[in-house]
């Protein structure tokens, strides 16, 4: 009857390896469903929200960038052909509204000059210009009276168009500058007003705007030829790698790549933005680096999906870690169910090995039943008919003797087994727990000496006999004696001390049992009397004997506790009532068969 | 008292040949049979003092006989036979009826007594 347990060899459950293998891949399998789950569950929406608010921020802000370099455009646009269209407009006004003769005469031309550069500085000079390409009359600051202009090409396209503004050329005067010229007819006689447009002024009206470090504004002619200097790398002048489109209306951005600075090599992505000026026919442009145009966005996108992508990590190390705490805690639960499912069916084969002894027993009784009436038919025979032989009769009654015996002994050993089955009824007996205590000591000390234990009793003289369950205390000596003599299992020698005390004032006795062996652990001594707790290996402890115990004591209305050292040993404490408590007496009574017959 | 009837309901036959024999020598007229149909038919002819019967026999047990014997008005003062398995039992016929119980296997002087002693209640009680 080997039950409880204080012995540690381990709660580790021994796997079949199949089952080990089958285990870990299903353990394996959670693990990633888990991980997986949460990934689809969690990081799939976080990843798809933050890309999708990114995507979405980063087209807005572009359009507000390309909005801002339209808008630029169009402002320059309106600026530059107001200006023009202003200084076409005085020239005609003049034209119109004076004779040549009249502008022909001293200071009247110097006054028109005046006049148009009474506010800004907008003019450089001022020409009056007869039909065949000589000055007529001529205000500003430059030897060109002796020139003839009519192989000029502005001088054709005027008389040809009657109002033209001209490319930047560098002319007789060999610096670059652009006219705009009129023509206008009195009599038969026709003539051009011819003004030369202040190329600073009208420069600084693209040139002065800043736009960060590497933007621009500039103009192109239709062959591409610079009509301001750009900010970078170019002069007023200088054919540009812009690529040039045919003219169009309206406002267009496009993304440069290719372009060619003053040395020739590649200049980064551009973004450009670009409108044709109507009269005359040049590209204003408004360029900036593309990295640069678009840093911010770029810089916030960048932050944005950083720590998008790290909260996204960061799930997914948290996921990884909780899954894997998980799954240690379900294996943790795996082994304990295993360890549970073999004690139960441990205890299964026990209480049936109990249901065979009780069988066996009580098949035995009837054949030791028949082997008494036998022996004392013989008995019986003998003294009605005595033997003669004195040796015979001598051998006859030692025979008889040792019938009687191993009669008896084989009447325990049922009984034993009857008790052990648990099928023994319970009743409250006077019982000499000093006399009882050494019987089963007696039972176990063939045990105990194959593992080199030694018994100790030291019964208290003055301990009365009590009322209680013999059988059910049977178990718990037993128990506990079976436990102590485990406790030693790996040392060589030990002790058992069984003590008995009576506390006549609380009418209490007090039965110790305390072994030399290896100790519980402290964590382990709150759970010793639970149910299924053992520490013994699977196989060796069901986990019920001393939660048996623990039940038994106290129906019988006494308490069990226990103190222990590791290394040193273990103390039960079993304390118990001289008399039952009155439930118990009362349920007892209600099984008790009637005194008479009914 | 020596002369009374007694009735011997067991299914092993050498245990109540050998019963028989014991008590016979003791002075009681005994009748012994082997099952409960053979002893409520005993009992329906020869009324006794005190039924020994078997708890545990093929066909009709201990319990049934009893329950039987006491339907057909045949009731003695019984003594339950038993082995410790079958206590349980033995307590359900006291129950019923059985004067008491005795554990197999036991002393032919322990028979006696309870014989003795179920033998003197029927008296009381007559």
């Amino acid at each position: 009857m080997k039950e409880p347990h204080i012995a540690y060899k381990g709660s580790e459950v021994p796997e079949i390896p199949d089952m080990a293998a089958e285990r870990k891949t299903t353990y394996s399998r959670l693990f990633w469903r888990f991980v997986w789950l949460t990934i689809l569950c969690s990081l799939v929406p976080l990843l798809l929200v933050g890309w999708g608010i990114n995507l979405h921020y980063s087209q807005f802000a572009r359009e507000r960038m390309l909005n801002f370099f339209q808008t630029q455009v169009e402002y320059h646009r309106r600026i530059i052909e107001l200006f023009l269209s202003e200084h076409t407009s005085k020239l005609q006004l003049i034209a119109r509204t004076h004779d040549r003769d009249e502008l022909l005469e001293t200071g009247a031309l110097q006054t028109v000059f005046d006049l148009f550069n009474q506010d800004l500085r907008t003019l450089t000079d001022l020409s009056l210009i007869g039909e065949h390409g000589y000055h007529l009359a001529y205000v500003g600051s430059y030897d060109l009276w002796s020139r003839n202009y009519s192989k000029e090409f502005w001088f054709q396209q005027v008389m040809e168009k009657g109002i033209y503004i001209s490319d930047m050329f560098m002319g007789f005067r060999k610096e670059p500058h652009f006219i705009i010229a009129v023509t206008h007819s009195t009599g038969d006689k026709k003539w051009i007003l011819r003004a030369t447009i202040n190329t600073e002024s009208f420069r600084s009206l693209v040139e002065n705007v800043r736009i960060g470090k590497t933007g621009e504004v500039y103009l192109l002619n239709e062959n591409g030829v610079y009509q301001t200097s750009p900010r970078t790398d170019a002069a007023i002048m200088d054919k540009s790698s812009f690529p040039i489109e045919p003219y169009h209306e309206g406002i267009r951005v496009r993304m440069i790549e290719g372009l060619k600075n003053a040395q020739g090599l590649d200049r980064p992505p551009q973004i450009a933005c670009k409108a044709w000026l109507k009269n005359p026919r040049w590209l204003l442009v408004v360029q900036q680096d593309h990295d640069e145009a678009f840093a911010d966005v770029n810089h916030a996108n960048t932050w944005t999906l950083v720590l998008l992508h790290l909260s996204a990590a960061s799930i997914l190390v948290v996921t990884v870690f909780i899954t894997r705490h998980m799954i240690t805690s379900i294996k943790r639960r795996d082994v304990e169910a295993d360890r549970l499912n073999q004690q139960l069916a441990q205890a299964g084969k026990l209480a049936s090995i109990g249901e065979l002894s009780a069988g066996v027993a009580h098949e035995i009784n009837n054949p030791l039943a028949i082997i008494l009436t036998e022996r004392q038919l013989l008995l019986d025979s003998a003294n009605h008919a005595p033997i003669s032989d004195p040796e015979f009769k001598e051998q006859f009654d030692d025979s008889m003797n040792q019938i009687d015996i191993q009669v008896q002994r084989c009447k325990r050993i049922t009984q034993n087994l009857l008790r052990f089955s648990r099928r023994t009824q319970s009743l409250i007996e006077t019982v000499d727990l000093n006399a009882f205590i050494q019987e089963v000591v007696e039972l176990m000390e063939r045990e105990a000496r194959t593992s080199g234990i030694k018994f100790f009793s030291e019964p208290d003289p003055a301990l009365p006999p009590v009322s209680s369950d013999p059988s059910q205390l049977q178990q718990v000596f037993l128990n506990l004696i079976t436990n102590a003599i485990d406790a030693h299992d790996g040392k060589p020698y030990g002790s058992i001390r069984i003590t008995t005390q009576a506390d006549l004032e609380r009418q209490m006795a007090f039965v110790k049992v305390a072994d030399s062996g290896s100790g519980i652990k402290p964590e382990h001594l709150n759970r010793i009397f639970d149910p299924f707790f053992t520490t013994k290996t699977v196989g060796k402890g069901t986990g019920l004997g001393l939660s048996i115990c623990f039940s038994i004591v106290k129906r019988l209305g006494g308490s069990l506790t226990v103190q222990s050292e590791m290394g040193k040993g273990t103390e039960f404490t079993i304390q118990l009532p001289f008399t039952p408590p009155k439930e118990l007496l009362d349920s007892l009574a209600k099984k008790q068969p009637p005194k008479t017959p009914a | 008292m020596p002369g009374s009837r007694v009735l011997l309901v067991d299914d092993e036959t050498i245990f109540t040949k050998n019963m028989s024999k014991l008590l016979k020598f003791r002075g009681y007229e005994v009748a012994a049979v082997n099952s409960g149909d053979a002893a409520i038919r005993e009992l329906e002819q020869n009324p006794v003092d005190v039924i020994v019967l078997d708890l545990k026999m093929p066909g009709m047990d201990g319990i049934a006989t009893l329950k039987e014997i006491i339907k057909l008005g045949l009731f003695a003062e019984t003594l339950i036979l038993t082995g410790h398995g079958s206590i349980d039992s033995a307590l359900e016929a006291m129950k019923l009826g059985a004067y008491d119980y005795l554990t197999k296997p036991c002393e032919i002087d322990e028979l006696v007594a309870k014989i003795e002693a179920a033998w003197a209640k029927k008296k009381e009680a007559n």
